[in-house]
């Protein structure tokens, strides 16, 4: 039961990336390829608070998310100057200097070793060291998440997003202030992954750059791709299934060595598969 | 007593090509003005121009006698100027009435503190809003069309959408890009229709159009545009009787 527990758990904590790379490629078409980086930054202030003792595990927690809205805000500026294919490239070589950054600043990373031992998140003093009890912290987490970006969706601002993916000229020429639209949603989906990450950090109790290298941006794509973009379902169906792909994988009696390798494999078959047959995903739309 | 609209000494270089030459042109109020001039001549620059999508080399804009010089293209909306594009650019994936929406001035819950903590109202404020819209869409005669995305609208729709969009965002001068091309005769007569009645309503309208019969029909008063350069003004029957500017619109084959 606890094995289907850490993939419930790994799933929701994944449902509040794929909502994070929802708001950004799918429904305001800002073509990131670095949500991994924004991530994993989450994922070490929050370990390096609790591992040096200074915050608690929430307000570590408060402080990667405005760390992670900040950066993400910053790293989402080159797409108001360079769009498309341009902004993806920009995109990628921030997600390179990350992954370099995390494997090289041995002080704040521990670089390729990665950050062993990060203590288990607490709510207010009190531990939550089971499985279950965990289980309940990232169901509110992805819930709260889900409600967000539901809200968003069906406001008037979740309108205004998915015209300024159409056409910003359009929306500047209606009178909107299409700079402000497109930094808030960055903005929200840099709370979601450094959200994410923290939560991450603190159930894993350790973590590494292999977390959040291109492939971990690549896998946050591909699960949009497959869920479907703009969408809440798709933002929650993307996850649960591409999770799931490796636990069933575990069931066919294959070596761990090649293990790794056909799980990349497998996402990269269903990318291109979903990308040419079904290109509105599971649940959602047309990217 | 200042001009309702006066544009005056504008000059535009793209690499080699200069796109506006000591532009300038005043409109009056409540009049339906149409832009003419070939391909080239600065029509769809000028409307750049005045809209804040692009800051002149040199030279005015001002409305209602307030100058409008290097504002950007929302301030611009909210002083009362509004355009609408040759190529439609309607949010295809959106509704019909979803188009009206977006054009309608910003309100609660379009930015994400409002639209997340405090839900009911916005909400309660985007029924407000809808209805609104809706009346937008009656007044183009697209009601009934308002829950079918735009990409399933015929050509005709479409043009009639940009306009309600327009409309919505409550501008007063509206600048019309070739509201009427690529419609049958039908869907002419109706948009014609409707720029009448919204003269009738007291906005004021500045539209390029090519098709001679239309301008004959709406305009008021008739700029004609060549190389960049106000060339001639005055009704649609002096400028469509002048030899010269026949000339140059039609390159001599009448």
């Amino acid at each position: 039961m606890d094995y289907f527990y850490s993939y419930l758990i790994l799933a929701e904590i994944y449902v509040l990336l794929g909502l994070s790379t929802n708001l950004l490629v799918g429904v305001v078409g800002i073509f990131s390829v670095s949500q991994a980086a924004v991530f994993g930054v989450g994922a070490y202030i929050v370990s390096d608070f609790l591992l040096s003792g200074t915050l608690s595990f929430l307000p570590a927690l408060a402080v990667a998310a405005v760390a992670c809205i900040v950066l993400n805000v910053l790293l989402t500026l080159p797409s108001l100057r360079v769009s498309g294919d341009y902004f993806v490239v920009t995109s990628f070589g921030i997600q390179l200097l990350a992954t370099a950054v995390f494997t090289n600043w041995t002080g704040g990373t521990g670089g390729a070793n990665g950050l062993p031992g990060v203590p288990p998140p607490d709510l207010f003093g009190f531990p939550l060291e089971e499985t279950r009890q965990i289980l309940g912290f990232t169901t509110v987490a992805a819930g709260l998440g889900c409600l967000a970006f539901w809200l968003s969706m069906r406001a008037p601002y979740g309108r205004l997003l998915k015209a300024i993916r159409e056409d910003e000229l359009a929306v500047a020429a209606a009178g909107k202030d299409v700079l402000r639209a497109k930094v808030s949603a960055a903005a929200l989906a840099g709370a979601f992954a450094g959200v994410a990450g923290g939560v991450y950090a603190t159930y894993m109790s350790f973590i590494d750059p292999s977390s959040f290298d291109l492939d971990a941006s690549v896998l946050l794509l591909t699960m949009v791709v497959v869920g479907g973009a703009r969408t809440l379902a798709g933002s929650i169906v993307g996850p649960v299934v591409l999770l799931a792909l490796p636990q069933l994988l575990q069931l066919v009696a294959i070596p761990t060595t090649v293990a790794a390798s056909a799980r990349q494999l497998l996402y990269g078959v269903l990318l291109i598969a979903f990308a040419v047959f079904r290109p509105q995903g599971l649940a959602g739309e047309r990217l | 007593m200042s001009a309702y609209l006066e544009v005056s000494g504008v000059n535009q270089r793209f690499g080699g090509l200069q796109a506006l030459n000591d532009c300038g042109f005043a409109i009056a109020q409540g009049g339906i003005t149409c832009m003419v001039g070939p391909n080239g001549a600065g029509k769809t620059t000028i409307f750049n121009v005045i809209t804040g999508f692009l800051r002149p080399d040199t030279g005015h804009v001002a409305f209602r006698g307030r100058r409008l010089d290097g504002l950007r293209p929302q301030a611009i909306v909210a002083a009362g100027i509004a355009r609408s594009f040759q190529n439609l650019r309607l949010f295809v994936d959106l509704t019909a009435l979803e188009n009206v929406l977006v054009g309608l001035p910003s309100g609660f819950g379009e930015a994400p503190l409002g639209a997340l903590f405090r839900p009911f109202h916005t909400a309660r404020l985007d029924r407000a809003r809808r209805a609104q819209a809706m009346e937008r869409l009656e007044h183009v005669g697209l009601a009934d069309r308002a829950a079918e995305k735009v990409r399933n609208l015929s050509y005709g729709e479409q043009k009639l959408l940009t306009v309600a969009r327009l409309l919505a965002t409550g501008a007063e001068l509206l600048l019309l890009d070739e509201p009427a091309s690529g419609l049958a005769a039908g869907a002419l007569d109706q948009v014609m229709a409707l720029l009448r009645r919204l003269q009738g309503e007291g906005k004021t309208l500045l539209v390029v159009e090519h098709n001679t019969r239309v301008v004959q029909q709406i305009a008021d008063h008739v700029l004609f545009l060549h190389q960049g350069h106000l060339m001639a003004e005055g009704t649609p029957a002096q400028i469509i009787a002048d030899p010269a500017l026949a000339e140059i619109y039609f390159g001599g084959a009448l």
